[in-house]
């Protein structure tokens, strides 16, 4: 391999200023509280009228921002060798990062606007093991990347497995395939089926009392108050106001959300590239993420209720992580088609997908035992149900027998999550469905399982059940509960065997 | 049940028919001699707190701690006598067993040809006891690493190089 780029260490560009600005406020927007209490107590502190306090507080939360990212791109050096990427990083806490390339798992790529027009690109790499493994270069020179690419590359395959992205736009193998394009009714389509929005009104719902109080102060001596008055409607104007208006939120919203997908989504393509897929597309912002096949270590497809009235479904493939809950490392299809999914998962797990499907619909999904029902009805329903009923007794009366209704409610919610619950045995994995609603269903291969195990409650262990837990290098642990003791072992067994025996390597 | 042509499913070897072997009966005394420390600590900590000219006006906050304090006290004392029974590990060809708990009851098997590293780790009064934990790390670890308390320090440290050794070409791998 040639060194004769293996330089020595080098700074990236001075617009890197703009992509740790971003960071910087990024990391105020998850820790809001810890970062403006400081400057908080300072505006309570100082002395003068409200206007001054603000324009100070600002300009010195600006600049300080901006004085923190041209440090931060100072301090911040890149050395590219024959066998790694080392990084120095930080400004009080230097840290330096050797990011070998066999242990790449993706070279991924972010382009905004600026950097587009400038032939700049931020890189990251994901890479398996260590939290600290993780790191980016900003604002780096489109060609330097794609040469970073390339090295990355060359590291033989049955070693590293790394994927690639860069913003390789020219190269193509012959081999590329675009597997889907988004077109403008699939944003909607994720536009509306997003989970933000229903986030958006749940949390609407507590501050709603509170906006409609400001609402109608607001509104009181308005025209449409007046034209209401004048129109002598009454209330059923008033209930038809109500619904209006939070058609009126609802419809902000999704639109909002529809928004969203054009910026992240548009003119995104899926490519399969051999052992690569790849990702590209945004607005403004343009993102290239890849995933090599075997890196992958679990499925999920969800599909829930909005989705469902699409028939469409959304793919997550999860790489093995450094174990921090982050979407980094996770690899998304927004939205496909079923045809589209089964497809995929065969790609991601070609060979040994057979009998399995990420499809919930799919036949051979077999039942948890019926048991589950009980359990979760006795210890979610009638328990509590009971005990509010006890304690509510001597103050409120028979009145207090309205908590048993508790019961009804949560056999509901329990015999719909035990319907949605399947397991689908395949010979080298296994594919577990469930959901309230709508479905989720995750699907792995026992080579790469890394722990198991079996869980007994004393209910369990008298009706000969066992819970079963299943841990893969990517997420959390998969659950499958309420097996049948004996089918719970051997399948334990059965994962053991295939992992101690595998050859083929998990990552 | 699962088709599979290579190997019948009565022939794998079952992880339960293994013997179990169990913690250091130290382990035992090694908890309880924390759980004293503890409530002592406690206990002084509301001592202090009753017998300072504080403006508490709420007694009863007071009975509650005490009641707390002999509470877990209590608890520390007879806790480890029922759980440390009910621990134990298998050391198998390719895999070790861990089995924990005593209502909710846990078998973990870990394969050697998933694990990360091992290590050993012991606090002052796991030193006192000469006891040692042993850690095995796997991949990913969002769902924690299995650590086993109470070995004794000889054993917990054996067991790490065995398992290195066993382990070690796919380590070397990972």
């Amino acid at each position: 391999m040639s060194t004769a780029d293996a330089g020595g260490w080098q700074r990236t560009s001075p617009f890197a200023a703009l992509f740790y600005i971003g960071k910087i406020y990024q990391a105020i927007a998850k820790n809001a509280v810890q970062s403006l209490a400081p400057l908080a107590a300072f505006l309570v502190a100082f002395q003068g009228d409200m206007k001054d306090k603000l324009a100070f507080g600002i300009g010195a939360f600006v600049l300080g921002t901006i004085i923190l990212a041209i440090l931060r791109y100072w301090f911040f050096r890149y050395r590219i060798t024959d066998t790694s990427v080392l990084i120095r990083d930080g400004v009080f806490k230097r840290t330096q990062l050797d990011i070998r390339f066999e242990r790449v798992q993706a070279v991924n790529t972010e382009q905004n606007v600026v950097f587009r027009l400038l032939g700049l690109l931020t890189v990251s790499f994901d890479t398996a093991g260590s939290s600290r493994q993780e790191g980016y270069l900003p604002a780096v020179r489109a060609e330097g990347a794609r040469e970073l690419r390339d090295r990355i590359r060359r590291v033989p395959k049955h070693v590293s497995g790394a994927a690639d992205s860069g913003e390789g736009v020219e190269r193509r193998d012959v081999t590329a395939r675009t597997l889907l394009r988004l077109t403008a009714g699939d944003m909607v389509r994720i536009g509306l089926s997003s989970n933000r929005v229903f986030l958006l009104v749940v949390l609407i719902g507590p501050i709603s009392e509170y906006v409609e109080q400001e609402f109608s102060e607001i509104v009181e001596e308005s025209a449409v108050v007046e034209f209401l008055t004048q129109a002598q409607t009454g209330l059923m104007s008033g209930l038809a106001f109500g619904l209006l208006l939070a058609l009126g939120i609802l419809l902000l919203l999704f639109s909002i959300s529809i928004a969203g997908a054009f910026l992240r989504f548009h003119r995104y393509e899926l490519i399969a590239d051999e052992d690569v897929l790849r990702s590209t597309g945004g607005l403004l912002t343009r993102h290239e993420h890849s995933v090599n096949r075997g890196k992958v270590q679990s499925l999920h497809a969800g599909q829930h209720a909005v989705l469902r009235l699409f028939r469409r479904f959304r793919l997550k493939a999860r790489q093995a992580s450094s174990g921090r809950a982050g979407r980094r490392s996770d690899f998304i299809v927004p939205i496909c088609n079923g045809d589209l999914l089964a497809d995929l998962s065969l790609r991601f797990f070609p060979q040994e997908f057979a009998g399995l499907s990420l499809d919930p619909r799919a036949p051979g999904f077999r039942n948890i035992s019926p048991y589950y029902l009980r359990s979760r009805i006795v210890l979610a329903g009638v328990a509590p149900a009971l005990l509010a009923t006890a304690v509510l007794w001597n103050s409120s009366g028979a009145a207090a027998l309205a908590a048993l209704l508790w019961i009804p409610a949560c056999a509901g919610v329990v015999w719909q999550k035990y319907r949605r619950y399947g397991v689908l045995y395949g010979q080298d994995g296994l594919a577990l469905r469930s959901g309230l609603i709508g479905f989720r269903v995750v699907a792995w291969l026992h080579r790469k399982v890394q722990r198991v195990s079996i869980t007994q409650s004393p209910f369990q262990r008298r009706r000969q059940l066992a819970t079963v837990r299943i841990f893969l290098a990517a997420g959390s642990a998969i659950r499958i509960p309420y097996l049948e003791q004996g089918k719970a072992r051997a399948l334990r067994d059965y994962v053991l065997y295939r992992v101690e025996s595998s050859e083929v390597a998990w990552h | 049940m699962f088709e599979n042509p290579e190997i019948s499913l009565d022939e794998l070897p079952a992880a339960d028919d293994v013997e179990w072997r169990s913690l250091a009966a130290r382990y035992i005394r090694r908890l309880q001699v924390q759980s004293l420390l503890t409530t002592a600590v406690a206990t002084v900590g509301v001592v202090v707190l009753q017998v300072a000219p504080l403006p508490i006006t709420q007694r009863w906050l007071f009975a509650l701690a005490w009641l707390l304090i002999v509470a877990s006290g209590v608890s520390g004392l007879l806790w480890p006598l029922v759980s440390v029974p009910r621990k134990g590990y298998a050391i198998r060809d390719k895999d070790i067993l861990y089995r924990s708990g005593v209502l909710w009851r846990t078998v973990t098997a870990v394969p050697f040809n998933r694990l990360q590293h091992v290590e050993t780790s012991s606090t002052p009064l796991d030193r006192h006891f000469t006891l040692a934990a042993l850690q095995l790390f796997t991949a990913g670890g969002s769902g924690g690493d299995l650590k086993i308390h109470g070995m004794p320090a000889d054993v917990a440290e054996s067991l790490r190089l065995f398992i290195l050794e066993k382990a070690g070409a796919s380590i070397e791998h990972s």
